[in-house]
Protein backbone atom coordinates (compact mmCIF):
# COMPACT_ATOMS: atom_id res chain seq x y z
CA UNK A 1 0.00 0.00 0.00
CA UNK A 2 1.30 3.07 -1.10
CA UNK A 3 1.15 6.67 0.52
CA UNK A 4 -0.31 9.48 -1.08
CA UNK A 5 0.38 13.28 -0.38
CA UNK A 6 -2.29 15.08 1.55
CA UNK A 7 -2.06 18.20 -0.42
CA UNK A 8 -0.35 18.07 -4.10
CA UNK A 9 0.08 22.12 -4.55
CA UNK A 10 2.70 24.46 -4.51
CA UNK A 11 2.87 26.51 -1.81
CA UNK A 12 2.18 29.53 -3.83
CA UNK A 13 -0.75 28.31 -5.50
CA UNK A 14 -4.32 29.95 -4.69
CA UNK A 15 -6.08 27.06 -3.58
CA UNK A 16 -8.94 29.55 -2.50
CA UNK A 17 -11.13 32.58 -2.48
CA UNK A 18 -12.60 34.27 0.29
CA UNK A 19 -14.56 36.98 -0.69
CA UNK A 20 -12.02 38.96 -3.10
CA UNK A 21 -8.53 37.78 -0.54
CA UNK A 22 -6.95 34.65 -2.39
CA UNK A 23 -5.62 32.26 -0.04
CA UNK A 24 -2.54 29.59 -1.31
CA UNK A 25 -1.61 26.33 -0.34
CA UNK A 26 1.07 27.55 2.07
CA UNK A 27 -1.61 29.76 4.04
CA UNK A 28 -3.73 26.92 3.93
CA UNK A 29 -1.71 24.50 5.34
CA UNK A 30 -0.73 26.88 8.13
CA UNK A 31 -4.10 26.90 8.56
CA UNK A 32 -5.27 23.24 8.69
CA UNK A 33 -2.07 22.75 11.33
CA UNK A 34 -3.31 25.49 13.68
CA UNK A 35 -6.98 24.28 13.55
CA UNK A 36 -5.49 20.22 14.14
CA UNK A 37 -3.08 21.75 17.22
CA UNK A 38 -6.56 22.80 18.76
CA UNK A 39 -8.16 19.37 18.10
CA UNK A 40 -8.71 17.45 20.95
CA UNK A 41 -8.39 13.29 20.14
CA UNK A 42 -11.34 11.83 18.52
CA UNK A 43 -11.83 9.11 16.09
CA UNK A 44 -14.66 10.90 13.83
CA UNK A 45 -15.31 14.71 13.55
CA UNK A 46 -18.79 15.96 11.81
CA UNK A 47 -17.80 18.35 9.55
CA UNK A 48 -20.87 21.45 9.94
CA UNK A 49 -18.98 24.48 8.22
CA UNK A 50 -20.93 26.44 6.35
CA UNK A 51 -18.40 28.26 4.76
CA UNK A 52 -16.56 26.52 2.31
CA UNK A 53 -13.12 27.13 2.69
CA UNK A 54 -13.70 26.44 6.77
CA UNK A 55 -14.99 23.18 5.63
CA UNK A 56 -11.73 22.40 3.71
CA UNK A 57 -9.53 23.68 6.82
CA UNK A 58 -11.50 21.53 9.26
CA UNK A 59 -11.47 18.45 7.05
CA UNK A 60 -7.61 18.82 6.62
CA UNK A 61 -7.46 19.30 10.15
CA UNK A 62 -8.72 15.98 10.61
CA UNK A 63 -7.22 13.83 8.31
CA UNK A 64 -4.00 15.59 9.76
CA UNK A 65 -4.78 14.11 13.55
CA UNK A 66 -5.79 10.69 11.98
CA UNK A 67 -9.73 11.93 12.60
CA UNK A 68 -12.74 10.46 10.09
CA UNK A 69 -14.58 12.67 8.76
CA UNK A 70 -18.47 12.46 9.44
CA UNK A 71 -19.89 14.25 6.17
CA UNK A 72 -23.96 15.24 6.32
CA UNK A 73 -25.26 18.00 4.59
CA UNK A 74 -28.15 17.64 7.44
CA UNK A 75 -26.79 20.10 10.18
CA UNK A 76 -29.90 19.67 12.29
CA UNK A 77 -29.82 18.68 15.84
CA UNK A 78 -31.69 15.41 15.53
CA UNK A 79 -28.66 14.36 13.03
CA UNK A 80 -26.49 15.54 15.22
CA UNK A 81 -27.27 13.44 17.94
CA UNK A 82 -28.09 10.79 15.69
CA UNK A 83 -24.29 10.76 14.42
CA UNK A 84 -22.79 11.04 17.87
CA UNK A 85 -25.11 8.31 19.11
CA UNK A 86 -23.99 6.03 16.01
CA UNK A 87 -20.00 6.88 15.93
CA UNK A 88 -19.25 7.39 20.24
CA UNK A 89 -16.82 10.49 20.80
CA UNK A 90 -17.29 12.33 17.99
CA UNK A 91 -17.10 16.17 17.86
CA UNK A 92 -18.47 18.45 15.60
CA UNK A 93 -16.30 20.95 13.80
CA UNK A 94 -18.40 24.14 13.46
CA UNK A 95 -18.41 27.27 11.64
CA UNK A 96 -21.22 29.10 13.71
CA UNK A 97 -24.14 26.74 13.18
CA UNK A 98 -26.00 25.54 16.48
CA UNK A 99 -24.15 22.32 17.86
CA UNK A 100 -25.79 20.07 20.13
CA UNK A 101 -22.69 17.69 20.60
CA UNK A 102 -19.31 18.44 21.94
CA UNK A 103 -17.80 20.87 19.21
CA UNK A 104 -14.73 22.87 17.99
CA UNK A 105 -15.05 26.19 16.62
CA UNK A 106 -13.28 26.05 13.17
CA UNK A 107 -11.33 28.88 11.72
CA UNK A 108 -8.29 29.93 9.70
CA UNK A 109 -5.77 30.81 12.29
CA UNK A 110 -2.23 29.79 11.01
CA UNK A 111 0.23 32.17 11.52
CA UNK A 112 2.92 30.36 8.75
CA UNK A 113 4.20 26.96 9.49
CA UNK A 114 2.53 24.06 8.47
CA UNK A 115 3.96 21.02 6.49
CA UNK A 116 2.20 18.57 4.13
CA UNK A 117 1.85 15.26 5.43
CA UNK A 118 1.48 11.77 3.78
CA UNK A 119 -1.64 9.21 4.15
CA UNK A 120 -2.05 5.78 3.50
CA UNK A 121 -4.23 5.38 0.11
CA UNK A 122 -6.04 2.59 2.54
CA UNK A 123 -6.96 5.20 5.15
CA UNK A 124 -10.61 5.97 5.33
CA UNK A 125 -10.61 9.51 5.20
CA UNK A 126 -14.23 10.61 5.12
CA UNK A 127 -17.84 9.12 5.61
CA UNK A 128 -20.63 9.57 3.62
CA UNK A 129 -24.42 8.93 4.19
CA UNK A 130 -27.64 7.60 1.89
CA UNK A 131 -31.13 7.03 3.22
CA UNK A 132 -31.06 3.15 3.60
CA UNK A 133 -33.84 1.21 1.81
CA UNK A 134 -35.46 0.70 5.35
CA UNK A 135 -35.33 4.57 5.75
CA UNK A 136 -32.02 4.06 8.41
CA UNK A 137 -29.40 6.14 7.00
CA UNK A 138 -26.31 3.84 5.17
CA UNK A 139 -22.38 4.34 5.60
CA UNK A 140 -20.50 4.59 2.79
CA UNK A 141 -16.81 4.73 3.70
CA UNK A 142 -14.06 6.88 1.64
CA UNK A 143 -10.79 5.53 1.59
CA UNK A 144 -7.98 8.40 0.35
CA UNK A 145 -7.21 6.51 -2.47
CA UNK A 146 -10.48 6.67 -3.77
CA UNK A 147 -11.23 9.64 -3.07
CA UNK A 148 -7.52 10.91 -4.75
CA UNK A 149 -8.71 8.91 -7.88
CA UNK A 150 -11.53 10.31 -8.24
CA UNK A 151 -10.55 14.04 -7.87
CA UNK A 152 -7.60 13.24 -10.32
CA UNK A 153 -10.03 11.74 -13.17
CA UNK A 154 -12.64 14.71 -12.72
CA UNK A 155 -9.65 17.09 -13.32
CA UNK A 156 -8.82 15.27 -16.31
CA UNK A 157 -12.51 15.04 -17.81
CA UNK A 158 -13.05 18.89 -17.14
CA UNK A 159 -9.85 20.03 -18.09
CA UNK A 160 -9.15 21.49 -15.06
CA UNK A 161 -5.48 19.93 -14.69
CA UNK A 162 -4.06 23.00 -16.59
CA UNK A 163 -1.47 24.94 -13.88
CA UNK A 164 -1.71 27.69 -16.64
CA UNK A 165 -5.44 27.99 -16.17
CA UNK A 166 -5.54 29.12 -12.41
CA UNK A 167 -9.87 28.36 -12.83
CA UNK A 168 -11.99 29.46 -9.92
CA UNK A 169 -14.54 26.86 -8.96
CA UNK A 170 -17.77 28.88 -7.40
CA UNK A 171 -20.19 25.74 -6.00
CA UNK A 172 -23.56 26.23 -4.87
CA UNK A 173 -23.62 22.45 -3.06
CA UNK A 174 -22.97 21.76 -0.03
CA UNK A 175 -19.38 20.89 1.04
CA UNK A 176 -20.89 17.79 2.73
CA UNK A 177 -22.58 16.79 0.09
CA UNK A 178 -20.96 13.98 -1.24
CA UNK A 179 -20.95 15.48 -5.34
CA UNK A 180 -19.86 19.29 -3.06
CA UNK A 181 -17.26 17.58 -1.34
CA UNK A 182 -16.06 16.07 -4.19
CA UNK A 183 -15.96 19.05 -6.78
CA UNK A 184 -15.47 21.86 -4.20
CA UNK A 185 -13.15 20.06 -1.52
CA UNK A 186 -11.17 16.93 -3.08
CA UNK A 187 -10.51 19.27 -6.23
CA UNK A 188 -8.92 22.18 -5.01
CA UNK A 189 -6.34 19.16 -3.37
CA UNK A 190 -5.08 17.62 -6.06
CA UNK A 191 -5.89 20.08 -8.83
CA UNK A 192 -4.78 23.36 -9.64
CA UNK A 193 -7.75 25.27 -9.28
CA UNK A 194 -9.06 27.88 -6.76
CA UNK A 195 -12.53 27.27 -4.55
CA UNK A 196 -14.79 30.21 -4.03
CA UNK A 197 -15.53 30.34 -0.30
CA UNK A 198 -18.86 31.51 -0.62
CA UNK A 199 -22.13 31.51 0.51
CA UNK A 200 -23.77 30.68 -3.08
CA UNK A 201 -27.52 29.85 -2.29
CA UNK A 202 -29.38 32.93 -4.54
CA UNK A 203 -28.41 33.97 -7.90
CA UNK A 204 -27.11 37.17 -6.88
CA UNK A 205 -24.54 35.66 -4.85
CA UNK A 206 -23.85 33.44 -7.58
CA UNK A 207 -23.83 36.72 -9.87
CA UNK A 208 -21.52 38.23 -7.67
CA UNK A 209 -19.14 35.19 -7.59
CA UNK A 210 -18.69 35.03 -11.00
CA UNK A 211 -18.24 38.53 -11.75
CA UNK A 212 -15.35 38.88 -9.80
CA UNK A 213 -13.60 36.03 -10.46
CA UNK A 214 -10.25 36.12 -12.21
CA UNK A 215 -9.65 33.93 -14.90
CA UNK A 216 -11.89 30.79 -16.07
CA UNK A 217 -14.74 30.15 -13.77
CA UNK A 218 -16.33 26.82 -13.17
CA UNK A 219 -19.96 26.76 -11.78
CA UNK A 220 -20.73 23.43 -10.05
CA UNK A 221 -24.30 23.28 -9.20
CA UNK A 222 -27.70 20.99 -9.59
CA UNK A 223 -30.59 21.70 -12.21
CA UNK A 224 -32.77 22.75 -9.48
CA UNK A 225 -30.43 25.45 -8.75
CA UNK A 226 -29.45 25.94 -12.59
CA UNK A 227 -32.92 26.84 -13.20
CA UNK A 228 -33.07 29.52 -10.74
CA UNK A 229 -29.95 31.03 -12.16
CA UNK A 230 -31.00 31.17 -15.92
CA UNK A 231 -34.28 32.63 -14.66
CA UNK A 232 -32.39 35.54 -12.24
CA UNK A 233 -30.48 36.36 -15.19
CA UNK A 234 -27.05 35.39 -13.89
CA UNK A 235 -24.40 34.93 -16.56
CA UNK A 236 -20.66 34.97 -17.28
CA UNK A 237 -19.82 31.02 -16.37
CA UNK A 238 -16.91 29.65 -17.91
CA UNK A 239 -18.36 25.92 -17.79
CA UNK A 240 -21.44 24.82 -15.57
CA UNK A 241 -21.37 21.10 -13.61
CA UNK A 242 -24.37 20.25 -12.70
CA UNK A 243 -24.95 16.97 -10.93
CA UNK A 244 -27.86 15.21 -8.21
CA UNK A 245 -30.27 14.57 -10.52
CA UNK A 246 -30.64 14.29 -14.76
CA UNK A 247 -30.82 17.66 -16.26
CA UNK A 248 -33.50 18.10 -18.84
CA UNK A 249 -31.94 18.65 -22.40
CA UNK A 250 -34.12 22.08 -22.65
CA UNK A 251 -32.96 23.64 -19.58
CA UNK A 252 -29.04 22.35 -20.29
CA UNK A 253 -29.90 24.26 -24.21
CA UNK A 254 -31.31 27.50 -22.20
CA UNK A 255 -28.44 27.30 -19.67
CA UNK A 256 -26.12 27.31 -22.15
CA UNK A 257 -27.25 29.93 -24.54
CA UNK A 258 -27.76 32.01 -22.12
CA UNK A 259 -24.32 31.73 -19.72
CA UNK A 260 -22.50 31.58 -23.12
CA UNK A 261 -20.64 28.33 -21.64
CA UNK A 262 -21.03 24.46 -22.09
CA UNK A 263 -23.40 22.72 -19.55
CA UNK A 264 -21.99 19.33 -18.38
CA UNK A 265 -23.23 16.62 -16.02
CA UNK A 266 -21.76 14.51 -13.42
CA UNK A 267 -23.60 10.77 -12.86
CA UNK A 268 -21.87 9.60 -9.27
CA UNK A 269 -23.95 8.72 -6.28
CA UNK A 270 -22.55 8.98 -2.54
CA UNK A 271 -21.71 5.54 -2.38
CA UNK A 272 -19.70 5.22 -4.92
CA UNK A 273 -18.87 9.04 -5.96
CA UNK A 274 -18.76 10.05 -9.41
CA UNK A 275 -18.44 8.05 -12.26
CA UNK A 276 -19.44 9.85 -15.64
CA UNK A 277 -19.86 12.93 -17.12
CA UNK A 278 -21.72 13.92 -20.02
CA UNK A 279 -22.33 17.26 -21.83
CA UNK A 280 -26.27 16.83 -21.92
CA UNK A 281 -26.88 18.95 -25.31
CA UNK A 282 -24.71 16.56 -26.93
CA UNK A 283 -27.04 13.56 -26.25
CA UNK A 284 -27.68 10.93 -23.25
CA UNK A 285 -25.00 8.60 -23.30
CA UNK A 286 -22.38 9.34 -19.91
CA UNK A 287 -18.76 8.65 -20.76
CA UNK A 288 -17.08 6.78 -17.93
CA UNK A 289 -14.29 8.22 -16.21
CA UNK A 290 -10.84 7.15 -16.92
CA UNK A 291 -9.90 3.82 -14.83
CA UNK A 292 -14.15 3.42 -14.03
CA UNK A 293 -15.65 0.11 -15.74
CA UNK A 294 -19.27 -1.25 -15.48
CA UNK A 295 -20.39 -4.55 -15.14
CA UNK A 296 -23.95 -5.50 -16.20
CA UNK A 297 -25.25 -7.64 -13.41
CA UNK A 298 -28.09 -8.98 -15.50
CA UNK A 299 -31.17 -7.17 -16.94
CA UNK A 300 -30.81 -3.46 -16.59
CA UNK A 301 -28.88 -3.53 -13.87
CA UNK A 302 -25.11 -3.05 -13.22
CA UNK A 303 -22.48 -2.13 -10.68
CA UNK A 304 -19.01 0.42 -10.72
CA UNK A 305 -16.17 -0.92 -10.35
CA UNK A 306 -14.09 2.42 -8.86
CA UNK A 307 -10.55 3.32 -8.32
CA UNK A 308 -9.74 2.82 -4.53
CA UNK A 309 -12.92 1.18 -3.32
CA UNK A 310 -12.74 -2.21 -2.09
CA UNK A 311 -15.63 -4.04 -3.97
CA UNK A 312 -18.38 -3.59 -6.91
CA UNK A 313 -20.86 -1.01 -6.24
CA UNK A 314 -24.10 -1.27 -7.52
CA UNK A 315 -26.13 1.43 -9.01
CA UNK A 316 -29.50 2.75 -8.01
CA UNK A 317 -30.32 3.25 -11.57
CA UNK A 318 -31.34 0.84 -14.11
CA UNK A 319 -28.87 1.06 -16.84
CA UNK A 320 -28.24 0.22 -20.86
CA UNK A 321 -24.79 -0.47 -21.71
CA UNK A 322 -23.76 0.58 -25.33
CA UNK A 323 -21.23 -1.08 -27.48
CA UNK A 324 -19.04 2.15 -27.07
CA UNK A 325 -18.64 1.33 -23.41
CA UNK A 326 -21.41 4.90 -22.67
CA UNK A 327 -24.65 4.07 -20.61
CA UNK A 328 -28.22 5.58 -20.75
CA UNK A 329 -30.09 5.83 -17.62
CA UNK A 330 -33.38 3.76 -18.43
CA UNK A 331 -35.00 4.36 -14.64
CA UNK A 332 -34.82 4.07 -11.12
CA UNK A 333 -33.66 0.71 -9.25
CA UNK A 334 -36.55 -0.33 -6.32
CA UNK A 335 -38.70 1.93 -4.85
CA UNK A 336 -36.01 4.89 -4.71
CA UNK A 337 -37.21 8.50 -5.07
CA UNK A 338 -34.74 11.49 -5.31
CA UNK A 339 -35.52 15.22 -4.53
CA UNK A 340 -33.07 17.89 -4.07
CA UNK A 341 -30.11 15.81 -4.30
CA UNK A 342 -31.35 13.26 -1.59
CA UNK A 343 -32.58 9.87 -2.03
CA UNK A 344 -35.48 7.88 -0.03
CA UNK A 345 -36.88 4.39 -0.07
CA UNK A 346 -40.61 5.07 -0.51
CA UNK A 347 -41.02 1.43 1.30
CA UNK A 348 -39.17 3.06 4.06
CA UNK A 349 -41.07 6.11 3.86
CA UNK A 350 -44.55 4.11 4.22
CA UNK A 351 -43.09 2.53 7.13
CA UNK A 352 -42.37 6.06 8.98
CA UNK A 353 -45.80 7.29 8.16
CA UNK A 354 -47.67 4.20 9.38
CA UNK A 355 -45.62 4.25 12.38
CA UNK A 356 -47.13 7.22 13.49
CA UNK A 357 -49.29 7.19 16.30
CA UNK A 358 -53.13 7.16 14.99
CA UNK A 359 -52.63 6.32 11.58
CA UNK A 360 -53.68 3.13 10.61
CA UNK A 361 -52.62 2.89 6.71
CA UNK A 362 -50.52 5.69 4.68
CA UNK A 363 -48.91 5.07 1.43
CA UNK A 364 -46.58 8.11 -0.54
CA UNK A 365 -47.25 8.44 -3.85
CA UNK A 366 -44.33 10.25 -6.31
CA UNK A 367 -45.48 12.23 -9.21
CA UNK A 368 -43.93 11.27 -12.57
CA UNK A 369 -41.75 14.49 -12.58
CA UNK A 370 -40.53 14.42 -9.06
CA UNK A 371 -36.72 15.14 -10.12
CA UNK A 372 -37.57 17.37 -13.14
CA UNK A 373 -40.02 19.66 -12.09
CA UNK A 374 -38.93 21.60 -8.34
CA UNK A 375 -42.62 22.14 -7.48
CA UNK A 376 -43.41 18.72 -7.77
CA UNK A 377 -43.06 16.47 -4.32
CA UNK A 378 -44.13 13.23 -2.64
CA UNK A 379 -47.92 13.42 -1.80
CA UNK A 380 -49.31 11.07 1.43
CA UNK A 381 -52.99 9.48 1.18
CA UNK A 382 -53.03 8.29 4.75
CA UNK A 383 -56.07 6.51 7.00
CA UNK A 384 -56.24 8.13 10.29
CA UNK A 385 -59.35 9.13 11.90
CA UNK A 386 -59.50 12.28 14.18
CA UNK A 387 -55.84 13.07 12.97
CA UNK A 388 -55.40 16.02 11.20
CA UNK A 389 -52.61 16.60 8.44
CA UNK A 390 -50.93 19.13 9.78
CA UNK A 391 -50.66 16.68 12.73
CA UNK A 392 -48.74 14.00 10.38
CA UNK A 393 -46.39 16.31 8.75
CA UNK A 394 -45.34 16.87 12.33
CA UNK A 395 -44.98 13.65 13.64
CA UNK A 396 -43.36 12.99 10.04
CA UNK A 397 -41.02 16.08 10.48
CA UNK A 398 -39.31 14.56 13.28
CA UNK A 399 -37.93 10.89 10.77
CA UNK A 400 -38.30 12.45 7.51
CA UNK A 401 -36.07 14.99 5.83
CA UNK A 402 -37.86 17.85 5.01
CA UNK A 403 -37.83 17.76 1.00
CA UNK A 404 -39.31 14.22 1.32
CA UNK A 405 -42.35 15.71 3.28
CA UNK A 406 -45.93 15.11 1.54
CA UNK A 407 -47.70 18.14 0.33
CA UNK A 408 -50.46 17.46 0.46
CA UNK A 409 -51.27 14.88 2.73
CA UNK A 410 -54.94 13.82 1.80
CA UNK A 411 -57.07 11.84 4.41
CA UNK A 412 -58.82 8.87 2.68
CA UNK A 413 -61.61 6.44 4.53
CA UNK A 414 -59.37 3.34 3.17
CA UNK A 415 -56.71 2.73 0.97
CA UNK A 416 -57.39 0.61 -2.51
CA UNK A 417 -55.63 -2.39 -1.28
CA UNK A 418 -56.51 -5.93 -3.18
CA UNK A 419 -57.22 -9.12 -1.73
CA UNK A 420 -54.02 -9.81 -0.35
CA UNK A 421 -53.45 -6.63 1.12
CA UNK A 422 -51.00 -4.98 -1.66
CA UNK A 423 -52.13 -1.32 -3.51
CA UNK A 424 -51.22 -2.83 -7.00
CA UNK A 425 -49.18 -0.26 -9.49
CA UNK A 426 -52.33 0.59 -11.53
CA UNK A 427 -54.33 1.88 -8.12
CA UNK A 428 -51.13 4.01 -7.32
CA UNK A 429 -51.30 5.04 -10.47
CA UNK A 430 -54.97 6.15 -10.75
CA UNK A 431 -54.22 7.82 -7.07
CA UNK A 432 -51.30 9.77 -8.92
CA UNK A 433 -53.30 10.47 -11.46
CA UNK A 434 -56.42 12.07 -9.24
CA UNK A 435 -53.70 13.89 -7.67
CA UNK A 436 -51.69 15.71 -10.16
CA UNK A 437 -55.45 16.83 -11.45
CA UNK A 438 -56.03 18.51 -8.34
CA UNK A 439 -52.23 19.98 -8.05
CA UNK A 440 -52.60 21.34 -11.73
CA UNK A 441 -56.73 22.67 -11.51
CA UNK B 1 -55.43 30.26 13.66
CA UNK B 2 -53.74 31.24 16.95
CA UNK B 3 -52.22 34.20 15.84
CA UNK B 4 -53.79 36.64 17.70
CA UNK B 5 -53.07 39.86 15.21
CA UNK B 6 -54.64 40.64 12.04
CA UNK B 7 -52.66 40.56 8.69
CA UNK B 8 -51.13 43.45 7.18
CA UNK B 9 -52.25 44.12 3.26
CA UNK B 10 -48.09 43.53 2.38
CA UNK B 11 -48.58 40.22 4.41
CA UNK B 12 -51.48 38.55 2.80
CA UNK B 13 -49.93 40.11 -0.43
CA UNK B 14 -47.02 37.59 0.45
CA UNK B 15 -49.03 35.06 1.81
CA UNK B 16 -50.87 34.69 -1.63
CA UNK B 17 -47.35 34.89 -3.45
CA UNK B 18 -46.18 32.34 -1.50
CA UNK B 19 -49.10 29.68 -1.53
CA UNK B 20 -49.32 30.57 -5.45
CA UNK B 21 -45.56 30.06 -5.97
CA UNK B 22 -44.83 26.71 -3.55
CA UNK B 23 -48.01 25.38 -4.26
CA UNK B 24 -49.25 24.82 -0.90
CA UNK B 25 -52.51 22.75 0.81
CA UNK B 26 -53.21 26.07 2.58
CA UNK B 27 -54.99 29.15 1.59
CA UNK B 28 -53.02 32.39 2.23
CA UNK B 29 -55.21 33.45 4.86
CA UNK B 30 -54.57 30.52 6.86
CA UNK B 31 -50.82 30.87 6.78
CA UNK B 32 -50.19 32.07 10.99
CA UNK B 33 -47.99 35.34 10.28
CA UNK B 34 -45.97 35.00 13.30
CA UNK B 35 -44.89 31.04 13.02
CA UNK B 36 -41.91 29.64 11.30
CA UNK B 37 -41.88 29.52 7.40
CA UNK B 38 -39.28 26.69 7.81
CA UNK B 39 -38.79 23.80 9.90
CA UNK B 40 -42.01 23.54 12.35
CA UNK B 41 -45.08 26.22 10.66
CA UNK B 42 -45.22 25.91 7.35
CA UNK B 43 -42.45 23.29 6.71
CA UNK B 44 -40.42 24.99 4.18
CA UNK B 45 -37.17 23.73 2.94
CA UNK B 46 -34.46 25.05 0.68
CA UNK B 47 -35.61 24.53 -2.39
CA UNK B 48 -39.02 26.52 -1.31
CA UNK B 49 -36.10 28.88 -0.02
CA UNK B 50 -34.92 29.24 -4.07
CA UNK B 51 -38.07 29.45 -5.13
CA UNK B 52 -39.33 32.26 -2.90
CA UNK B 53 -36.32 33.93 -3.95
CA UNK B 54 -37.57 33.79 -7.03
CA UNK B 55 -40.74 34.84 -7.20
CA UNK B 56 -39.72 37.67 -4.52
CA UNK B 57 -37.13 39.33 -6.67
CA UNK B 58 -40.07 39.12 -9.89
CA UNK B 59 -42.51 41.14 -7.78
CA UNK B 60 -40.75 43.08 -5.85
CA UNK B 61 -37.25 43.88 -7.64
CA UNK B 62 -34.54 42.88 -5.22
CA UNK B 63 -32.65 39.80 -4.40
CA UNK B 64 -32.71 37.79 -1.58
CA UNK B 65 -28.91 36.32 0.16
CA UNK B 66 -27.94 34.09 2.15
CA UNK B 67 -25.95 36.23 4.71
CA UNK B 68 -26.90 33.33 8.00
CA UNK B 69 -28.08 35.29 10.54
CA UNK B 70 -30.25 38.18 8.85
CA UNK B 71 -31.62 35.15 6.66
CA UNK B 72 -32.48 33.33 9.88
CA UNK B 73 -34.80 36.44 10.46
CA UNK B 74 -36.06 36.94 7.38
CA UNK B 75 -37.71 33.76 7.43
CA UNK B 76 -38.71 33.27 10.53
CA UNK B 77 -42.35 34.08 9.93
CA UNK B 78 -44.48 35.93 7.28
CA UNK B 79 -44.23 38.65 9.35
CA UNK B 80 -40.61 39.11 9.21
CA UNK B 81 -40.41 38.21 5.56
CA UNK B 82 -42.87 41.42 5.02
CA UNK B 83 -41.03 43.62 6.93
CA UNK B 84 -37.44 42.46 5.21
CA UNK B 85 -39.53 43.15 1.53
CA UNK B 86 -40.84 46.36 2.58
CA UNK B 87 -37.71 47.58 3.58
CA UNK B 88 -35.95 46.27 0.26
CA UNK B 89 -38.55 46.36 -2.41
CA UNK B 90 -37.95 48.68 -5.38
CA UNK B 91 -40.43 51.10 -6.54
Amino acid sequence: MADIPFLNRAPGEILARRGARPVTAGEYLADVAALAARLPGAPYALNLCEDRYLALVAFGAALARGVVTLLSADRSPHRQRELLARYPGTIALADGVETVIPAVTAGAWGRGGGENFDLPEERVAAIGFTSGSTGEPAAHAKPWGALVAAARSAAARFGLDDPEDGATVIGTVPAQHMYGFETTVMLPLRAPVAVHSGPHFYPVEVAEALAAAPGRRVLVTTPLQLRALVAGGVSGASAVISATAPLSPALAAEAEARLGAPVLEIYGATEMGSIASRRTIKGEGWTLYDGVALRAEGGEEAAALVPGLPGPVPLSDLVEIGADGRFRLIGRRGDMVKRGGKRASLAGLNRVLTEIEGVQDGVFIAPEDLEANPAARLAALVVAPGRTPAEIVAALRERVEAVFLPRPVVLVERLPRNAVGKITRRSLEALRDTLADGRDG
Amino acid sequence: MSSTTAMTALEAELAALIVGALQLEVTPEEIDPEAPLFGEGLGLDSIDALEMALAISRKYGFQLRSDDERNGRIFASLRSLAAHVEKNRVG
